[in-house]
């Protein structure tokens, strides 16, 4: 081992079996216990915020619904709604709810997703590939639905792309039948099983307090009892007409998440088959001009992990002038770096997993300047810095 | 000369290789069928060796290489040395002394402090940490996993594997009278083998493959063979001492079978136990039960 003053890191990242996409994180270790931790991102820097600054409006839906491969509805419907607002319009009642459902079925798909990461996580394989079976069932409901397993496409500027008929409708209620026993299951499972108790009860304890300073999100933060929702605090699409009640864990640990999460996959049950049985009459887009009308907005959803936030700025022209997403995961990630201080070694892949963390969608550009004001860079300039940023490594 | 066909090729050597290989591929099969997989065709353990036989291996800086080439060699020869004393597919063993029980089970453990150095040679902080943790995980799982082999032995007035194992053919109910003992040894050889739940030596999600992190090729496929080895071994064992004795091929096969089936139930049914839970279970409980059934043992013997 590492001489005694000398710090002896666990480096885990930006390749490592724990971790499904790119990030590095450094953890001091003394023995199996965690000292300090340290994360740096930005592996995944796809350039996609400038990158819509020069598509027009339609071609940035497809766009943006590719910043994250598992909540990318929500993304387009974040652009959507923005949009909408700024172009004054207001998508049809029918359009909302289908919106809303896409929307919760795909809660579903990535609930159950991270339910098989964690468990993997764990070390409890089978649980990982038992959900992973079952969330077939939802990807192919979403396919049936929409045409597609992942990128759904189902947002169009002031609507949906698509409608729902009575055949789906039944499809989807099997489909949701099986999955709510499979979901009654899993509960009993993460909430007895003995083993993977001693695993996840008092590991990882966010309180209340801790979860507001850190300002967390989504399920992450409901589990630790904080009621932010924002389908509930501010309802969009479909949200308004179809309620969602909230889901709070009280005691903040990893067992707490779980259960959050398995919860809320009943209520997307409930408000799915609600949805179903009253999709109100209508047409499926209202007409949204090519040109913007100029001004800013934002606009909020609660994404699978969290609140996603995007602020659009608009010129007047076909495209817009500067679009800045934040994603839940950027929100979450400091409670890794915080709680971990303390816990096992063997706990810390769980800590990191139990806030769902997606690199992919998270990664932008983020610089800090001390000293200096100026917190917008030109193309120019990035392009500069890039250069010779490159030159200095050779 | 047929004995050095006993040592090389039947029932020693290149036949407890390829039922390694073999008993690799049911473990693998069954896990994976628990687990709603479809799981490796039959040559699949064989083409992983193959591959790995084949490969460059590649000597990180900073080890010692004499070591690092070595230890492989140590471990492999360790489980095939420990199979000569065993009745390998229900023959007489190759060599039989009175005592051999202990040589067996001391080479038996040879493997898992070959890995345990073999992982502490090398600079990599993955490699340090599951060396730290196999070693950590040898003193705890060992000496419960000897006094429950010993437990038969004691019964049985013997320490020789030959003697127990056809004591253990006339006294089917070893199994009942300690059952402490059977399970234990069952789930010592699972901590020996570091199969799951007993992995966190190797937790890839912590630290990758643990103390064979920076092995590869020719190594890594002699620490695989190593291990399927004692696998084999290792239920035959169980199976000799516990199950009522081994007589016959027949009797091998279904046994262990059996018992592989059981470790597999284990494997997929729990969830990976910490470093500290994996010691805190073998003192607090598996070390103290055995010792009891030994007291129990040692009473009624002399009773009788």
């Amino acid at each position: 081992m590492a001489a005694t003053g000398e710090k002896f890191i666990i480096p885990i990242g930006p390749q490592h079996p724990a971790l499904k996409e790119p990030g590095h994180f450094e953890f001091v270790v003394d023995g199996e216990i965690v000292t300090a931790a340290s994360v740096r991102l930005g592996y995944v820097h796809r350039g996609i915020e400038k990158a819509v600054e020069s598509r027009n409006w339609i071609q940035n839906l497809y766009l943006l619904e590719r910043i994250c491969g598992i909540c990318s509805h929500t993304h387009a419907m974040a652009y959507c709604l923005g949009v909408e607002k700024l172009a004054g319009v207001t998508a049809p009642p029918r359009a909302a709810a289908i919106r809303s459902l896409i929307a919760e079925l795909e809660r579903i798909h990535s609930h159950l997703l991270w339910l098989g990461v964690a468990a993997h996580e764990a070390g409890f394989d089978t649980l990982f590939m038992y959900s992973w079976r079952d969330r077939e069932t939802v990807m192919d409901i979403l396919e049936e639905l929409t045409g597609n397993r992942v990128n759904y496409s189902a947002n169009l500027l002031g609507g949906v792309k698509f409608n729902i008929n009575s055949e789906q409708r039944d499809s989807i209620r099997r489909g949701l039948d099986f999955l709510e026993k499979r979901s009654r299951y899993y509960l009993d499972v993460v909430t007895s099983d003995f083993v993977f108790l001693q695993r996840t009860q008092g590991i990882g304890v966010t309180t209340l307090e801790q979860a507001e300073r850190l300002g967390l999100v989504g399920p992450t933060a409901r589990a630790s009892n904080v009621a932010r929702d924002i389908r509930i605090d501010a309802p969009y699409a479909g949200y308004g007409d179809f309620p969602v009640n909230i889901v709070l864990g009280t005691a903040g640990d990893l067992e707490a998440r779980f259960v959050v999460r398995i919860k809320e996959l009943f209520e997307c049950y409930r408000l799915i088959l609600q949805i179903l049985d009253a999709l109100p009459p209508g047409d499926l887009q209202a007409r949204v001009p090519r040109r913007i009308a100029a001004g800013e907005t934002i606009s909020r959803v609660e994404a699978p992990r969290g609140e996603l936030f995007y602020f659009i700025k608009s010129n007047g022209t076909d495209t817009p002038e500067r679009i800045k997403v934040r994603t839940p995961t950027m929100c979450n990630l400091a409670s890794v770096v915080a709680l971990a201080v303390g816990h096992q070694l063997a706990d810390i892949p769980m800590i990191l997993i139990g806030v769902d963390p997606c690199f992919s969608c998270n990664d932008r550009a983020v610089i800090v300047e001390k000293g200096n004001d100026r917190d917008c860079w030109t193309w120019e300039r990035v392009r500069q810095y890039g250069i010779e940023y490159y030159r200095r490594k050779q | 000369m047929s004995e050095m066909v006993a040592l090389l090729f039947f029932p020693g050597g290149l036949f407890l290789l390829a039922s390694g290989l073999a008993y690799e591929w049911a473990d693998r099969k069954l896990v994976a069928r628990l687990q709603n997989r479809i799981g490796p065709r039959w040559f699949q353990p064989l083409a992983d060796a193959v591959k790995l036989l084949a490969k460059e291996e590649v000597i990180p800086n900073g080890v010692n290489r004499f070591l690092f080439v070595g230890l492989p060699v140590v471990a492999l020869a360790g489980a095939l040395t420990a199979a000569v004393y065993v009745p390998i597919g229900g023959l007489n063993p190759i060599s039989s002394f009175p005592g051999d029980l202990i040589v067996a089970l001391y080479m038996l453990s040879l493997l898992t402090l070959c890995t345990g150095l073999a992982g502490s040679n090398t600079t990599d902080p993955f490699s340090l940490i599951g060396a730290t943790r196999t070693l950590t995980q040898l003193f705890s799982y060992e000496v419960p996993f000897l006094l429950a082999l010993l437990g038969p032995a004691l019964a049985a007035g013997s320490w020789q594997i030959v003697q127990i194992n056809d004591f253990a053919q006339n006294h089917w109910m070893m199994l009942f009278t300690q059952p402490i003992g059977f399970v234990v040894a069952l789930i010592g050889l699972m901590g020996k083998l570091e199969l799951p739940p007993f992995n966190a030596p190797e937790a890839e999600t912590e630290i990758v493959a643990g103390a064979l992190t920076e092995y590869s090729g020719r190594g890594l496929a002699l620490f695989h063979f190593g291990r399927n080895v004692e696998l084999v071994v290792g239920l035959t064992m169980v199976a000799a001492f516990y199950l009522g004795g081994i007589a016959s091929p027949l009797e091998f096969f279904g046994k262990t079978m059996f018992l592989l089936l059981g470790l597999s139930f284990v494997q997929s049914l729990m969830t990976r136990l910490r470093i500290d839970q994996t010691v805190g279970l073998w003192w607090r409980y598996g070390a103290l039960l055995v010792l009891a059934q030994w007291l129990l043992l040692i009473l009624s013997g002399g009773v009788v």
